[in-house]
C-alpha cells in the first residue's frame, strides 16, 4: 500500500507541474467563464446555454487531460527507463500501475473540481438572474426555457458523474498506455470515448428492423458489449427537465462506473505483467 | 542458455561481454526485470523478482533517468519511501548518501539540470537507499571523466570492503581489470570464462619482453631468430624472449652497441586479451 | 513461469466474467434512465428513414460533448446572415435548421422558425397545391416533434396551437393544443385564443364559457368584454333556437345579420352548423361553399364543404376542391412513426 501510495503522489506531482495540462486547465476556466458574455447567442434559453457550455467543458477538458495524461503514463516510465529504478525496489507490477492510475486519477479529479468550481460560480452569478426572469407568466422569452426544479442538486450531481466518468476515461488510457505508444494510445482513448458516447446508437444500428444483416448486428451489438457506454454518465436531460435524480439512481451509475474502471485496469494489468521493460 | 555463475559474498563480481552476448538479459533476469521462460532462479534463497529479494538489492542503471523535477532530497526520499523508509530515519541515510557520492553541496539542485556525472553519482546513492547486500552496477563508468572514474571505482571498492557484494556489467575492461575479484566473460548467452582475476591472467607465463631503440650494427635477423616475436614500430623495436636468460643477453648486446633500453620485464596477460581469446574461441564453436 | 500463467488465464477468465456480469447492471442502469426521462434519445431512432443528415447529427452530438448547444447557435447564426442577404433558398436554410434542431433539440427557437419557415414561407412559395399541403403537414409534424423534445415547456404547444388556428384553420385541433398550453406558465392571451376559436368552430357556449373566465381573471379585459357582447348580439340568438330545435327561426335570426354584413365569416358558419343540426346537409354544403368563395384564407369551410360533397355526391367547381391529400393530411392527425424499441 505504501508503494502504491508513494508512486501515486510522484505521479500526481509530476503531472502537475506538466506545462500541457496546466494550460488546459486554463483554458476550459476561460472558456467556462466566456458563457457569461456568451448568453446572448440563444435568446429564451440562457440557462441552457450556460449549463451546455459549463458541464460541456468540463467533460470535454476533462477528457483532454485524461486521455494525455494516462497516455504517456507508463509508455513514457519504459522509454525513458525511469521504471527500471521502480521496478527493482520492492514494488510489483500491480502496484506500480494502481499507483501510476491513481496519482493521474486525483489529477484529472482534481482539474475537474476546479473546473466544477469555476462552472458553479458562474452559473450561480448569472443563472440566477434568468430564473429570476423567468418565475414570471411573461412573454415567450421572458421564460428560462428550462425546468429550474433542482436545478442545483443537478448541476452537481452532473459533476459528480463527471468524475465517474472521466475515472472510466483513465482507465481506458493507462490501459492503452500498456499495450501501445502514447501517440496509438491517444487515438485509441479517443475512439473508445467516441464510441462509448454514442452506444445507444450502435445498439439501434443493431436492430434488424433497420435492415442490418446478420453480420452487422453481430459487430454492432459486440461493440456495444465490450465498448463503455459513457453516455450513461450525461444529465443533461434530467437537468432540463428537471427530474429528481435519487441517490439510488446515482449509486447505480457510480457502481457502473466502478465496475467499468476495474474491469479495464484488470485488463491493463494482464497486458503489463508480461510486457518487456 | 546455459548460464552458471559463481559470485563469492563481498567481493566485486565483475560480467563482461561483447554487444548481444546477453548481458543486459542477464541482468534483468537477476532484477526481476524480465522474466524467465523456462525455469526458476533463486539469489539469497529467494526466488527472482520477489519484494523480499528486492529489499535486499540496490540497481544502478546505465545511463540513468530519473524523475527530473525533483531534486536530490526529494528523488532519494521517494526512492526510500518505497521501501517503507520514513522520518528521521530516512533523512539521516539521505544525508549519509549525499556525503558518500559527494552530491550533498548540490543537494537542491533539480535532476533535470545534472551533468552525466552527477547523474551517475544520485544514481549510486539511490541504489544504496536501502543499505543493500548486493549491488548491480550496469556499466558505471560510461561516459565519464577520468577523475570520475577514478571516484566511482574508489566508491565500488569502499563498497565491498564495507562487506558488500558487488556485481559489475561492463565493457570497460581497463576499468574492470584494477578492481574485480573475479570475472565471468560472456559471448552469445554461454559464459566462455569464469574465475578470479589471478587464474584469468594466468600469473606469470614465462616469456619476457623486451623494447629497445636506437642502436647501430645490430643484425634483426640474428635478434629475430632469437626472439618468440620482434616488431618494429618507427624508431622502436618490440621483441618477446622464452626465458630470461634469453632477454638479458640481447639487452645487453643492444646496450653495447648504443642503443637504449625501453623495457625489459615479465610478460603478463591483460584482460582484453582474455577476453579476445575467449570470445574467438565461442566463435570457433 | 506456470504461475504467471496460471495467473493469466484466471485473470482473462474474470476480465470475460465482468463483461458478461455487467450486462444486467448496465440494462438495469439504462432502464432507470429511460424511466426518470434522463435518456435523450437519439434522432436517428425517432426518423422511420435512414436519414443522412440524423446520423452527422448524432456523431457531432457526440464528438462536442455539450459543445452541441454553442455549435447550433452558431450554425442558426450562419442560417440567418444567409436569409437576410436572400442568397440561401428556402430549402438551403430549411437543411441548416433541421441540423441544428438535431445538434440541439432544446433548443426551442429552431422548432418555432422551422415550423413557421414550413407552414408560411414554402408555403407561399409554391404553387402547387399538393405541395402547400405536403409543407403545411410537415410544418405541424416539425413542432410535434419539437414538443416530444421539449414537452414541459409551453412554447411549442402555443406555436403549434397557433398554425392550426391561422393557417391550418382547424378550430378543433387548435383548441387542443391551446389547452395543452395552460399546463405550463404561459402568456395570459391564450384563454382569449380559445375562445376564439371556440368561436370560429363554431361552439358558442364554450366560447362563452371561456370569454367569461377570461373576464373574471381580469374584468378589465377588452378583448374578452367586446367578443362577449358581439357574440351576445350577433349570434348567440340564433344559437339559442337552434338549441331549442327551432331551426328556421334561427336561421331567420342569423340571416337578420348577415344582411348587415353578408361577409361575416363567422355568421356564415354559424348558419352552416345550423343547417347540419338540422339535417339540412345540401343547405349546410351551400353556406360553406359560400364563404369558402368569400374568403380564399378560410380553409375550415372548404374542408367542410368537400367533406359534405363528397358525402351528398355533389361535384364542386375545381376551384372550390381541396385536393384529397390535402383532406387526408388535414384530417387525420398524421402519425410520427417511431421504431420501437425492444426496452423492458
Amino acid at each position: 500500500m505504501q508503494a502504491i501510495y508513494r508512486v501515486a503522489v510522484a505521479t500526481f506531482h509530476e503531472a502537475w507541474r506538466r506545462r500541457f495540462l496546466n494550460a488546459i486547465l486554463v483554458f476550459a476556466v476561460l472558456i467556462i467563464g466566456s458563457s457569461w458574455t456568451l448568453t446572448y447567442l440563444q435568446p429564451g434559453a440562457e440557462l441552457k446555454l450556460l449549463i451546455d457550455i459549463g458541464l460541456g467543458s468540463i467533460r470535454f477538458f476533462g477528457m483532454l487531460i485524461a486521455v494525455f495524461l494516462g497516455v504517456r503514463l507508463i509508455s513514457d516510465e519504459i522509454e525513458k527507463r525511469t521504471i527500471h529504478t521502480i521496478l527493482t525496489k520492492p514494488v510489483t507490477r500491480a502496484q506500480f500501475l494502481l499507483g501510476k492510475f491513481f496519482g493521474s486519477l486525483a489529477t484529472v479529479l482534481s482539474n475537474i473540481a476546479l473546473m466544477g468550481i469555476a462552472f458553479y460560480v458562474v452559473f450561480a452569478y448569472k443563472g440566477s438572474k434568468f430564473m429570476a426572469q423567468g418565475s414570471s407568466e411573461a412573454s415567450a422569452s421572458g421564460t428560462p426555457g428550462i425546468s429550474t426544479d433542482f436545478i442545483y442538486a443537478n448541476i452537481a450531481k452532473a459533476i459528480g458523474l463527471s468524475f465517474v466518468e472521466m475515472t472510466v476515461l483513465t482507465a481506458v488510457s493507462v490501459m492503452a498506455s500498456t499495450l501501445f505508444s502514447w501517440i496509438i494510445a491517444a487515438i485509441f482513448s479517443f475512439f473508445v470515448y467516441f464510441v462509448g458516447q454514442a452506444a445507444d446508437f450502435f445498439k439501434s444500428l443493431a436492430n434488424p428492423a433497420r435492415g442490418t444483416g446478420f453480420g452487422g448486428q453481430l459487430v454492432f451489438n459486440f461493440i456495444y458489449g465490450i465498448i463503455p457506454h459513457f453516455e450513461v454518465f450525461d444529465m443533461r436531460e434530467a437537468i432540463i427537465k428537471g427530474t429528481y435524480v435519487g441517490w439510488d439512481t446515482l449509486g447505480m451509475h457510480v457502481g457502473l462506473g466502478l465496475v467499468y474502471a476495474t474491469l479495464i485496469m484488470l485488463v491493463a494489468f494482464l497486458a503489463f505483467m508480461n510486457r518487456e521493460v | 542458455m546455459d548460464l552458471s555463475i559463481e559470485v563469492e559474498e563481498g567481493t566485486i563480481f565483475g560480467l563482461v561481454g561483447p554487444n548481444g552476448s546477453g548481458k543486459t538479459t542477464t541482468l534483468k533476469l537477476l532484477l526481476g526485470l524480465i522474466y524467465p521462460t523456462a525455469g526458476t532462479g533463486t539469489v539469497f534463497d529467494l526466488p527472482l523478482g520477489s519484494p523480499e529479494y528486492k529489499r535486499r538489492i540496490g540497481f544502478l542503471p546505465e545511463g540513468p533517468y530519473f524523475y527530473d523535477h525533483l531534486n536530490a532530497v526529494e528523488l532519494l526520499a521517494f526512492y526510500g519511501g518505497l521501501f517503507g523508509m520514513s522520518g528521521a530515519a530516512l533523512h539521516e541515510r539521505i544525508e549519509q548518501l549525499l556525503h558518500m557520492v559527494g552530491m550533498w553541496d548540490r543537494r537542491e539542485i533539480r535532476v533535470r539540470n545534472y551533468s552525466r556525472g552527477m547523474l551517475q553519482r544520485i544514481g549510486l546513492a539511490q541504489a544504496l537507499i536501502n543499505d543493500p547486500d548486493l549491488i548491480f552496477l550496469d556499466e558505471p563508468t560510461a561516459g565519464l571523466d577520468p577523475p570520475a572514474q577514478m571516484e566511482m571505482r574508489r566508491l565500488m571498492v569502499d563498497l565491498r570492503n564495507q562487506g558488500k557484494t558487488v556485481f559489475l556489467c561492463s565493457h570497460l575492461l581497463k576499468d574492470m581489470e584494477p578492481i574485480c575479484d573475479s570475472v565471468a566473460i560472456l559471448a552469445r548467452g554461454v559464459v566462455r570464462r569464469q574465475g578470479s582475476i589471478r587464474e584469468l591472467l594466468g600469473g606469470e607465463s614465462g616469456r619476457f619482453r623486451l623494447r629497445v631503440a636506437g642502436g647501430n650494427g645490430l643484425s634483426l635477423e640474428s635478434l629475430r631468430d632469437r626472439s618468440l616475436d620482434l616488431k618494429i614500430e618507427g624508431e622502436e623495436i618490440t621483441m618477446l624472449f622464452a626465458n630470461q636468460q634469453q632477454a638479458l643477453a640481447a639487452a645487453q648486446e643492444i646496450a653495447n652497441n648504443g642503443g637504449t633500453i625501453l623495457e625489459l620485464g615479465a610478460q603478463t596477460r591483460s584482460l582484453e586479451d582474455v577476453f579476445i581469446e575467449a570470445v574467438a574461441a565461442g566463435g570457433e564453436e | 513461469m506456470k504461475k504467471q500463467r496460471g495467473l493469466q488465464v484466471i485473470g482473462w477468465l474474470v476480465v470475460v466474467m465482468l463483461v458478461v456480469g455487467l450486462q444486467p447492471l448496465s440494462n438495469a442502469v439504462n432502464y432507470r434512465r429511460l424511466v426518470l426521462g434522463m435518456k435523450s434519445p437519439t434522432p436517428l431512432t425517432k426518423m422511420v428513414d435512414f436519414d443522412p443528415t440524423a446520423v452527422t447529427g448524432v456523431i457531432m452530438g457526440a464528438a462536442l460533448g455539450g459543445f452541441q448547444g454553442v455549435a447550433a447557435s452558431m450554425l442558426w447564426m450562419k442560417m440567418e446572415e444567409l436569409w437576410d442577404s436572400g442568397k440561401g433558398t428556402w430549402l438551403e436554410c430549411l437543411n441548416v435548421m433541421r441540423t441544428v434542431t438535431l445538434l440541439d433539440p432544446h433548443w426551442l427557437e429552431p422548432w418555432r422558425i422551422t415550423g413557421w419557415h414550413l407552414a408560411y414561407n414554402l408555403y407561399v412559395e409554391t404553387k402547387d397545391p399538393k405541395l402547400q399541403a405536403i409543407y403545411l403537414a410537415k410544418g405541424l409534424d416539425a413542432l410535434k416533434e419539437g414538443i416530444s423534445w421539449n414537452p414541459n415547456t409551453h412554447e411549442l404547444y402555443l406555436e403549434l396551437a397557433w398554425t392550426y388556428f391561422d393557417r391550418v384553420r382547424d378550430y378543433e385541433n387548435a383548441t387542443k393544443w391551446f389547452r395543452a398550453t395552460l399546463q405550463f406558465p404561459h402568456p395570459e392571451f391564450v384563454e382569449r385564443m380559445i375562445a376564439h376559436a371556440y368561436e370560429r368552430l363554431p361552439d358558442l357556449d364554450r366560447a362563452l364559457d371561456w370569454y367569461d373566465y377570461c373576464l373574471k381573471r381580469n374584468p378589465e379585459d377588452g378583448t374578452a368584454k367586446g367578443a362577449t357582447t358581439t357574440i351576445r348580439l350577433r349570434y348567440l340568438p340564433a344559437w339559442r333556437l337552434m338549441q331549442a330545435g327551432k331551426y328556421d327561426e334561427a336561421i331567420r335570426a342569423i340571416d337578420r345579420y348577415l344582411e348587415v354584413e353578408p361577409n361575416g365569416t363567422i355568421a356564415l358558419h354559424v348558419k352552416a352548423h345550423i343547417y347540419e343540426q338540422a339535417g339540412r346537409e345540401r343547405e349546410a354544403l351551400d353556406v360553406w361553399r359560400l364563404a369558402a368563395r368569400l374568403s380564399a384564407l378560410d380553409h375550415q369551410a372548404r374542408r367542410k364543404a368537400n367533406e359534405l360533397a363528397a358525402k351528398l355526391g355533389v361535384t364542386l367547381l375545381p376551384s372550390e376542391q381541396a385536393p384529397s391529400y390535402f383532406l387526408e393530411q388535414m384530417e387525420q392527425p398524421r402519425r410520427l412513426e417511431v421504431p420501437r424499441r425492444r426496452e423492458r
